[in-house]
């Protein structure tokens, strides 16, 4: 990650200077004037040949200005009285691509809040991910040489705390983007445990089962997902106990479910999708496309991202994520269409579409969550259907909850975020096309209402009374083009969604 | 189908008796009652048959609502429809419900229009319902509630027809029992579109011999406001254009026009039921056919206004015709809200499934009224997304917009919506996608099969709740 540092605003003696600009009718930042007189007006003449406003999402680079000065980069903040923590986010992200023949460079955030200039480096940092570890050949002046941030702040010392917990949510962020970049035949369910395994060191205790106790602990929707390949199945937990500071016992080796009351410290549950990759299985999917399978997993690399988060921050909060892991392949020892399977809740599974596998997968793992921890809350994130993606493209991922207190706060903190959620609804009459004519549901419905047949599939294995909230993230999992504080690639959407969520309303002060 | 209001059953007609949980039943029907386990759940019935004439229980639940007899009138046909008389006894039953019983019971009953040289053996031979009520103003209660049916009738028949009789000017002439109930029409024609100015709507209709029209339909109101209006997508048939659709199916899309055909039944409803608040419905009437004239994926048209369309994809036609009538409505009517209807996307079919319509609005207020109004009347609709951020894939190289983005798998009903909102200027609007609503495959308890009418009984309502009152804020 970028090294993040926080010092007084004084104009840099060298190297490379980036202005926040108010969209104003004089331009206004801090520094700009202090820069402009050193460099003999070159700065503010050059931005008004440039024409540059100060309107938010606009920049203007100008090259050697002078007083020793590499590049001065002016980053329009539109209005300072309506700077929101997400534009001074998307403010932080969009000089980083300017900045890319630097090695350091100072921001000048002297007129921002600590909170805000907390902000600005968040962004930056989150832009600056890079997944490149598989290019052996690239040369070192096609790298990105920056790797060196001073934010230049009003009060250093207060952004400089209010970076250490953002930067904790920076790398459970990064966290989750190198899980759903790495290509399928690297990370496959049993080295994403082990990956698991490593963030103890954080604090978390993780908890890894295998396919002889998920068999004990009757899942067979999720093992019949797994049996068509080579890698073995996985279920990998890991609690956070920053309230309480101890951990449920899972007893899950023992084939037993422990028996607890659900109270109001209860921890908060988490659960992913993890298909480490796709293929649809019997019911295999085209071939064009079917590469973007390996992200298959991204609801499961956000939950582990998030966990990784709260313990780095260490968030006063219990709360426990649940993956399940699989790879889904088509073979001789693959799972059909016709073939029916018990899930861990016992109820038993029609399987007409072998690609529609996510769900099978959340039913035993949420079922499994719910007999374990009797958790005070329930949101899982996978990509789950291509129907989301016609129905919301890759703006907003679909909500689905039971519970409209908690859909009302997901949605508050995505605007926050900008991980945008549009909910989508739940009705009976959906649920009615799940009917199977010999088993208790069939994995799929008819052609039209996919996503939300899905999660009234899920729905079925969420017990009642427990606040429940699914996010469809198969539209907003993976970015084909860069944004301000997202580039091209695994987003980790949900990770500071529900980093957020937690913030805002589940830590003890 | 005809209904009659009175007092007690005619001597041995099939009799359907409204049930709540635990209720009380007739002692004659207890033994029955009890052998087949019926204690008055909603959406069960039991049909006692011991008494010499036919006595169908219905359950409505527990603290029915006006919805719970509106789907017990429906189970009450979909069981008794193979009889020429019923009667729905609905004597104790406040006003509201009695008529939102007989209501349930009309629209299940509904039949598309029939065009056979022998009758149908199996067609339903319902003829004649009796409703039965004391109810104090029942009369005022069923009068209302026929005025929806009416309107739902109208749009549904009007959606049945095949398109070699609906077109254009076939849907114009189906139009009189409006202009009977008071409805003013007014029709523009090639050379009125063309002057004012309406070139998406002419485009679309090019490719036919069938002409386009535009079709103004007021209804004076009392109330001294500008009018609500509902605009209407009337595709009489739609093959897609040069993008040519796919054989398979492509019969349903004699539907195409359902929008159309919901605006004008709910202007139906509000004359007979003689609506205080003014209204207007602008319905855009054209084929999307293939022909020599055909207008082209490439083609730029200028629309009403000057705002120029880049054509993508000619199957994307819905929203030319609509952008053309929108503009033109809000330009020329003044209205104090919009509401356009349209089986606009399949992308709202791969959203929403065929339970609820999509809902999008620049404007929250207005928004929830017609989301109410849809919850009322049992017909549902769900908010859906547009604006900045499905604006990006719209941009045109050598116009203003495109008709649709590039490329498969896209949000295409969001993209539809947003596209729109260009055209209604400042106007509080509601657009709602009724693809996937406007027909329904099978027949089932609760619905007849075919046509719906969905958006008449939403669209009466809506005015009765939000713009009648004359001192609303």
């Amino acid at each position: 990650m970028l090294d993040i540092g926080f010092a007084k605003s004084v104009l840099p003696k060298s190297g490379a200077l980036v202005l926040l600009v108010e969209e104003a009718e004089t331009l206004n930042a801090d520094l700009l004037a202090q820069a402009d007189e050193a460099t003999g007006l070159a700065i503010s003449r050059a931005l008004v040949a440039a024409e540059f406003k100060g309107k938010a999402g606009s920049n203007c680079t100008i090259l050697a200005p002078g007083a020793n000065l590499s590049r001065v980069i002016a980053i329009g903040i539109g209005k300072l009285s309506e700077l929101t923590q997400r534009l001074a986010e998307e403010a932080g992200g969009a000089c980083v691509p300017l900045l890319t023949k630097e090695e350091s460079a100072h921001i000048a955030a002297g007129a921002l809040s600590a909170e805000l200039a907390a902000a600005v480096a968040t962004g930056a940092a989150l832009r600056s991910y890079r997944f490149d570890r598989y290019r052996t050949k690239e040369k070192a002046e096609d790298k990105p040489r920056l790797s060196k941030l001073v934010v230049l702040a009003g009060h250093p010392v207060k952004a400089r705390e209010a970076w250490v917990p953002l930067k904790a949510t920076v790398t459970g962020v990064f966290v989750t983007r190198d899980l759903v970049s790495e290509p399928p035949n690297v990370l496959y369910p049993a080295e994403m445990a082990d990956r698991c395994k490593a963030l103890e060191s954080l604090g978390l205790k993780v908890e890894v089962l295998g396919p002889k106790e998920m068999s004990k602990l009757g899942f067979g929707a999720l093992l019949a997902v797994a049996q068509g390949s080579e890698r073995e199945a996985r279920m990998v937990v890991l609690q956070w106990n920053g309230a309480s500071g101890e951990a449920v016992p899972t007893k899950g080796k023992k084939g037993k479910v422990a028996k607890i009351e659900k109270t109001d410290n209860a921890p908060l549950a988490f659960i992913g999708k993890g298909v480490t990759f796709d293929t649809g299985g019997i019911s295999i999917k085209p071939g064009p496309g079917m590469e973007d399978m390996k992200w298959d997993m991204a609801g499961a690399g956000a939950v582990i991202g998030l966990m990784a988060t709260l313990a780095g921050r260490k968030a006063k909060v219990d709360a426990v994520g649940l993956v399940g892991l699989v790879e889904n392949m088509p073979s001789g020892t693959a799972m059909r269409p016709g073939d029916v399977v018990t899930s861990a809740s016992g109820q038993t599974i029609e399987v007409l579409n072998t690609d529609a596998e996510g769900r099978l997968v959340l039913a035993d793992v949420i079922h499994y969550c719910q007999e374990n921890f009797k958790p005070r809350l329930m949101v899982d994130l996978a990509t789950l259907t291509g129907a989301i993606i016609v129905a919301l493209g890759h703006e907003y991922a679909g909500m689905f909850a039971n519970d409209d207190g908690l859909a009302a706060q997901l949605s508050a903190v995505a605007e926050e975020t900008g991980e945008k959620l549009w909910r989508m609804p739940l009705a009976e009459a959906y649920n009615k096309q799940l009917k199977s004519d010999i088993a208790d549901m069939k994995n799929i419905g008819g052609r039209w209402g996919g996503a939300v047949i899905a999660a009234e599939f899920i729905q079925r294995f969420v017990a009642t009374g427990t606040p429940w909230a699914h996010l469809d993230i198969a539209g907003t999992a993976w970015s084909s083009k860069d944004t301000a504080t997202v580039p091209k690639g695994a987003t980790a959407f949900g990770v500071r969604l529900l980093d957020r969520l937690v913030a805002a309303h589940y830590e003890t002060k | 189908m005809k209904l009659r209001i009175g007092s007690s059953a005619p001597k041995a007609v099939a009799v359907a008796l409204p049930v709540p949980l635990g209720g009380a039943l007739p002692d004659e029907a207890e033994a029955a009652a009890r052998v087949a386990g019926f204690s008055g759940v909603a959406g069960t019935c039991c049909e006692v048959r011991s008494l010499g004439q036919v006595l169908l229980l219905v359950g409505v639940g527990p603290s029915p609502t006006e919805a719970s007899y509106r789907s017990a009138g429906a189970l009450a046909v979909a069981r008794l429809g193979g009889l020429k008389r019923i009667a729905l006894d609905a004597r104790g039953l406040l006003a509201g419900s009695a008529a939102a019983f007989a209501l349930g019971a009309m629209l299940r009953g509904w039949t598309p229009p029939q065009n056979r040289r022998d009758p149908n053996p199996e067609a339903q031979k319902l003829a004649n319902i009796d409703l039965l009520s004391n109810a104090p103003g029942i009369e005022a209660a069923w009068s209302n509630a026929e005025a929806a049916w009416q309107g739902a009738k109208l749009a549904r028949d009007l959606v049945a027809l095949p398109s070699d009789v609906l077109s254009p000017d076939g849907f114009i002439d189906r139009l009189e029992p409006l202009r009977k109930a008071g409805v003013s029409i007014t029709v523009l024609k090639r050379r009125a579109l063309a002057h004012e100015g309406l070139g998406a709507l002419l485009a679309v209709g090019r490719g036919s011999a069938h002409r386009p029209r535009l079709v103004l339909l007021r209804w004076e109101g009392a109330l001294e406001t500008p009018p609500v209006v509902f605009v209407g997508k009337g595709i009489t048939f739609d093959t897609g254009g040069i993008c040519i659709k796919p054989a398979d199916k492509m019969w349903e899309m004699r539907a195409d026009m359902a929008g159309a055909a919901a605006c004008a039944g709910a202007m139906l409803s509000l004359a007979l039921r003689r609506s205080a608040a003014p209204a207007c419905a602008v319905l855009a009437l054209a084929e999307n056919a293939i022909g020599a004239e055909a207008y082209r994926p490439g083609d730029v048209l200028t629309t009403f206004g000057g705002k120029t369309i880049e054509v993508i994809d000619t199957d994307a036609e819905g929203r030319l015709v609509l952008a053309d009538a929108l503009g033109w409505a809000v330009a020329r009517l003044k209205p104090q809200a919009v509401i356009d209807l349209a089986t606009l996307t399949g992308s709202i079919v791969v959203g929403l499934g065929h339970e609820m319509g999509g809902l999008f609005s620049n404007d929250d207020a207005l928004a929830a009224y017609v989301a109410a109004a849809g919850e009322a009347t049992g017909e549902l609709v769900w908010r859906m997304p547009l604006g900045a951020g499905y604006r990006e894939a719209l941009n045109s190289d050598i116009a203003d917009i495109a008709n649709c983005a590039k490329g498969r798998y896209q949000p295409d009903a969001s993209h539809a919506a947003t596209f729109l909102s260009e055209f209604v200027g400042e106007a509080a609007w509601v657009h709602l996608d009724i693809a996937g609503v406007e027909a329904r495959e099978a027949a089932d308890d609760r619905h007849a099969a075919g046509a719906t009418g969905f958006g008449v009984r939403l669209l009466d309502r809506l005015v009765s709740q939000r713009f009648e009152d004359p001192h609303r804020a």
